[in-house]
């Protein structure tokens, strides 16, 4: 599903955000990609739906080279992709059912498949009392949960979530890894950028540790907890 | 349907988002429109009435002697190879002192003592209604009065000359309104949409994280922008309408509407005004689009 090869980045003067970097995460995986802050985690992520283009290496999604799409096949491209930001990216000044249907409505789903996926996303993110307010009006946990929920909202193929569950209690942490995981069963792949160990630190999950611009070692850092 | 409706729901977003700026610029729009429309019906209005008063617009040549058959056919030939005209009366002494008296009506015994050959012969020609040049006609009287055996040419020129500089006159005010009408639909259309985008900026930027195509952000900002137009031109040619009766109550028997018909526009011209304001809204609102909208 994604390929990165010996891809890199810098940024005006000369802040390298990524090295070398290589990944592939196939299809249907959940890959937590973690480091401290500032080690090129949302750089990744930005680079995988085409918000930025790396300067060396290549950047492959659903065996497309990103660099060489159009305009409009980068559109659509973003369109298979739900992204959740770290800063939510949210309309303060619309309902949360709104900004929850803006990934499908320019995807031009049809208005009940819209309503049923925000009814369904408000349920089971534990928002529903919420549809009619401004999003301007929530907590940033709140907040966080939309974001989510418009990510997710869309069906897409791949989920990027950065930072997820940064402002969320245990409680509903474990709620959205759940909607994640069922995402993922349903066939979407995952790159979750986070700090938090509790959502990582589980058997069986693959974690890529980014540290100064590089994967670890050089090389996808597989940790596979003992069963 | 479902891109359709998504675009309108967006069109409809963008209109509830923006509706001071959109009142403002509906309402200059409606305002040029109704300046616009106004001159153009007066002006189409003393064209109407220009071709009335050309029903009774004549050439009248007087010739020193009444020509016979030949020399008519000749008089005939030499006009009409200068221009087409739409008829040509020779008129005997005899015929003009039988007019005359006519005229005169219960004064018509004046004439008793006068000879009936006193009145000279002459030719009426009646020019084709095509009137819009005053020099066409100065330059056909002129020809005329280089004809062997004419005396003198007479056509009402001063109201002629008069008539057609009210003309010009109008005709420079509808064009100048014209222009004033594409001006500040453009301007203010692309204007209002600019305000528009701007204020929306951070709605465009994640419409394009979440894959909105070119489409799909543009068309609204179109649509937005031929709505203007369609709303308020419609509304100036209402108003203008408005003000055509309340003027043919207000001045109902007066001389001047008496004397010639003041007519509305025909619905087709109506139409028209409506959609190429809608087109030139739609234009300014493309431009703006173009030039701020970064995709």
């Amino acid at each position: 599903m994604v390929d990165l090869i010996k891809v890199s980045k810098t940024f005006p003067p000369d802040i390298q955000a990524l090295a070398d970097v290589s990944l592939t995460v196939s299809r249907g995986e959940i890959v937590f990609l973690t480091g401290r802050s500032g080690a090129g985690k949302t750089t990744l992520l930005r680079l995988l739906c085409g918000m930025e283009f790396p300067d060396k290496g290549v950047v492959e999604v659903a065996g497309r080279d990103i660099g060489k799409l159009s305009r409009s096949d980068i559109q659509a491209l973003r369109r298979r992709i739900g992204m959740a930001y770290q800063d939510f990216r949210l309309l303060p000044d619309r309902t949360v059912s709104q900004n929850i249907a803006i990934s499908m409505e320019v995807a031009y789903r049809s208005n009940q498949f819209i309503r049923k996926q925000v009814r369904r996303l408000l349920a089971e993110l534990r928002l529903t009392d919420k549809h009619g307010a401004r999003a301007g009006t929530l907590s940033r946990g709140e907040q966080q949960r939309v974001a989510i929920a418009r990510a997710l909202a869309n069906e897409p193929d791949l989920i990027l979530a950065d930072e997820p569950t940064g402002n969320l209690d245990a409680e509903t942490t474990a709620l959205v890894m759940n909607l994640f995981r069922r995402c993922n069963r349903a066939g979407a792949t995952l790159i979750i950028a986070t700090h938090d160990q509790t959502i990582y630190r589980q058997p069986g999950n693959r974690v890529a540790v980014l540290r100064f611009g590089r994967l670890r070692s050089g090389r996808l850092q597989v940790r596979r907890s003992a069963p | 349907m479902n891109v359709l409706l998504a675009i309108l729901r967006q069109t409809g977003r963008n209109l509830r988002h923006t509706w001071r700026s959109q009142f403002l610029s509906l309402l200059t729009i409606s305002l040029s429109v109704l300046i616009f429309s106004f001159f153009y019906l007066v002006y189409n209005n003393v064209l109407n009435a220009g071709r009335q008063l050309d029903d009774d617009l004549r050439l009248i040549l007087y010739l020193d002697g009444m020509p016979g058959p030949e020399l008519q056919e000749e008089y005939r030939s030499k006009i009409l190879k200068f221009d087409e005209v739409e008829k040509i009366i020779f008129v005997s002494p005899e015929q003009a002192y039988a007019r005359f008296k006519e005229q005169l009506g219960e004064d018509s015994d004046l004439l008793d003592d006068m000879p009936r050959d006193f009145l000279p012969p002459s030719i009426e020609i009646y020019p084709i209604r095509s009137l819009d040049s005053l020099a066409r006609i100065k330059r056909f009287s002129d020809y005329l009065q280089s004809l062997p055996g004419v005396l003198k040419v007479r056509y009402g020129r001063e109201w002629v000359e008069r008539f057609y500089s009210f003309v010009k006159l109008m005709r420079a005010v509808v064009v100048l309104s014209g222009i004033l009408l594409v001006l500040t639909t453009t301007f203010m259309v692309a204007h209002s949409i600019r305000l528009s985008l701007l204020s929306r900026a951070k709605e465009l930027e994640l419409l394009r994280l979440v894959g909105a195509s070119g489409h799909f952000i543009r068309t609204p900002f179109f649509l937005e922008g031929a709505l203007q137009g369609l709303i308020g031109s419609s509304l100036g040619v209402a108003a203008l309408y408005l003000l055509f009766n309340w003027i043919k109550i207000r001045f109902a028997g007066t001389a001047m509407l008496d004397l010639f018909p003041f007519v509305f526009f025909p619905f087709p011209v109506q139409v028209m005004i409506v959609l190429i304001s809608t087109l030139l809204c739609a234009a300014g609102s493309l431009s703006s689009t173009r030039k701020f909208l970064r995709l």
